[in-house]
């Protein structure tokens, strides 16, 4: 066993990079059950997040089981997952006159 | 493995034998010191470091750690005028059975005469603590405290998760476990109300990360940056789940807001009371947990610590370089998880069994070195 990304709850939309890793290559993450392989479509860099499936746009993402934000496009399965189109509820919406774009 | 605890008079039980040299206000800390200079085996040093101290908290705070289940007895330290009365300090330790003296530098004669008596009351409470009874114990009986402190892109993925999965075993076993630092919680306040065993509690926590989510809107300060995105943070919620998940899954049973035992077992989050702390920094918040009896603090870092305290810390760290970077200060390598040889789960249990060990006797590298940041 030698796993260069981790999901870490089954239900995720995104596995984390656990090493800087390139686009073309086939990542598969295991959780109990819980089976993902897929091939990037971007380089995804260590402690970065890539889509495990596609993701329609407005949908929440889901690490750790739980809401990190909503898609801001339609992001297809290998995509990197990050600012540039998820944004949260709370923080990255309401609080947006804050300046926190995240 | 077994563990043997120290019988207190109050029915604790604690896994080390402390006499306490309490300071209970800056002014007497050299003097404090100067004894436990004296005096450097089997005693532990810690006090108010903040002056007159005329807030409640700091005075709860010293009383909660003079009657923890590893201090065996106490020499209390004033200088005679502050807020935290080292006779009244005293007086709320005897109520525990605990052997405790106080002197008050100002009455005393000054530095030489307060050393001197010092000195022969610490002798006598030494010896006192070495007839501790030793009695079996099981890991229900132990509380256990998290946090988290120099995090990294590890510390959410690998460091914490492996801590509540710990916290989880020490709850099935009949144990009680905390968290803290609700300022790191952020967002998370709905999914710790479902957890929570009651609406009152669902309330309490809702009330507190709120007003956690307010200090930092209002001075303008989260904890989040260009650093943590450029690392892959996405959303403050992602990187307050990191947090989160030092927490486990098991039911929130309240809020600890007031120095002492928790009222049950279970999980509870830690706030602390106003006043009570110097700075906010990592050593105080173990010493937090302590004043609500924890008998173990467990700490997980990505750009490492040197965290001691009043009671044993198990760093854990999960990032390969910095785990090599700071070795000496490292107690759990968790860092399997991030080369991706091994799983959250038995890095989860291998933590938990390292935990027991630390209760049944083994020391942790803050104690080897003798780290007590007050």
């Amino acid at each position: 066993m030698n796993n260069v990304a981790i999901l870490l709850h089954p239900s995720d939309h995104v596995a984390t990079a656990l090493k800087d890793l390139e686009a073309g290559d086939t990542i598969v993450v295991r959780l109990g059950e819980t089976t993902y392989s897929v091939i990037l479509r971007e380089d995804i860099a260590f402690g970065h997040k890539y889509a495990l499936r596609d993701i329609a746009e407005g949908e929440e993402i889901l690490k750790y089981g739980l809401p990190i934000g909503r898609a801001l496009q339609e992001i297809r399965a290998g995509e990197w997952v990050h600012v540039h189109n998820c944004r949260s509820e709370h923080f990255g919406f309401r609080h947006e006159t804050y300046g926190i774009h995240a | 493995m077994e563990i043997l605890g120290y019988e207190r008079p109050d029915d604790q039980l604690g896994i080390r034998n402390k006499v306490s040299i309490i300071f209970s206000t800056d002014c007497s800390r050299y003097v404090a010191q100067k004894l436990k200079m004296l005096f450097p085996e089997g005693t532990q040093l810690f006090g108010y470091p903040g002056g007159c101290a005329l807030v409640d908290g700091a005075f709860h705070k010293l009383v909660a750690l003079g009657t923890h289940s590893s201090s065996a007895a106490a020499l209390v330290v004033g200088l005679g005028c502050e807020g935290t009365d080292a006779y009244s300090v005293a007086e709320a330790i005897a109520a525990t059975g605990r052997p405790v003296e106080a002197i008050k530098i100002n009455e005393e004669g000054g530095d030489l005469c307060t050393v001197e008596r010092g000195s022969r009351v610490l002798a006598q409470l030494l010896q006192h603590a070495s007839t501790a009874k030793r009695v079996p114990m099981s890991p229900g009986d132990l509380i256990v405290g998290t946090e988290c402190g120099g995090s990294d892109a590890t510390s959410g993925l690998a460091s914490n998760p492996i801590t509540g999965i710990a916290g989880d075993r020490l709850i099935e076993a009949g144990g009680t476990y905390m968290i803290s630092e609700l300022d790191e919680l952020l967002g998370c306040s709905e999914i710790l109300a479902e957890r929570a065993v009651n609406d009152e509690v669902a309330d309490e926590v809702r009330e507190a990360i709120g007003e956690a989510e307010q200090r930092c809107f209002r001075s303008g300060r989260f904890a989040w940056g260009y650093g943590n995105i450029m690392g892959g943070l996405t959303s403050i919620e992602e990187k307050s789940y990191g947090a989160l998940a030092k927490s486990g899954t098991k039911p929130l049973q309240g809020i600890l807001r007031t120095y002492g035992l928790p009222p049950s077992k279970g999980f509870f989050l830690q706030v602390g009371e106003p006043g009570s702390g110097f700075f906010h920094g990592d050593p105080e918040g173990i010493n937090q947990f302590a004043a609500h009896g924890a008998h173990i603090g467990l700490f997980t870092t990505g750009c490492g610590s040197t965290t001691g305290g009043l009671i044993p810390v198990v760093k854990v760290i999960a990032n390969p370089n910095r785990m090599q970077l700071i070795r000496d200060n490292a107690d759990f390598d968790a860092s399997p998880i991030v080369r991706g040889e091994t799983t959250i789960e038995e890095m989860g249990e291998a933590l938990y069994a390292e935990v027991l060990a630390v209760a049944a006797g083994k020391l942790t590298r803050s104690e080897v070195f003798g780290h007590f940041e007050v």
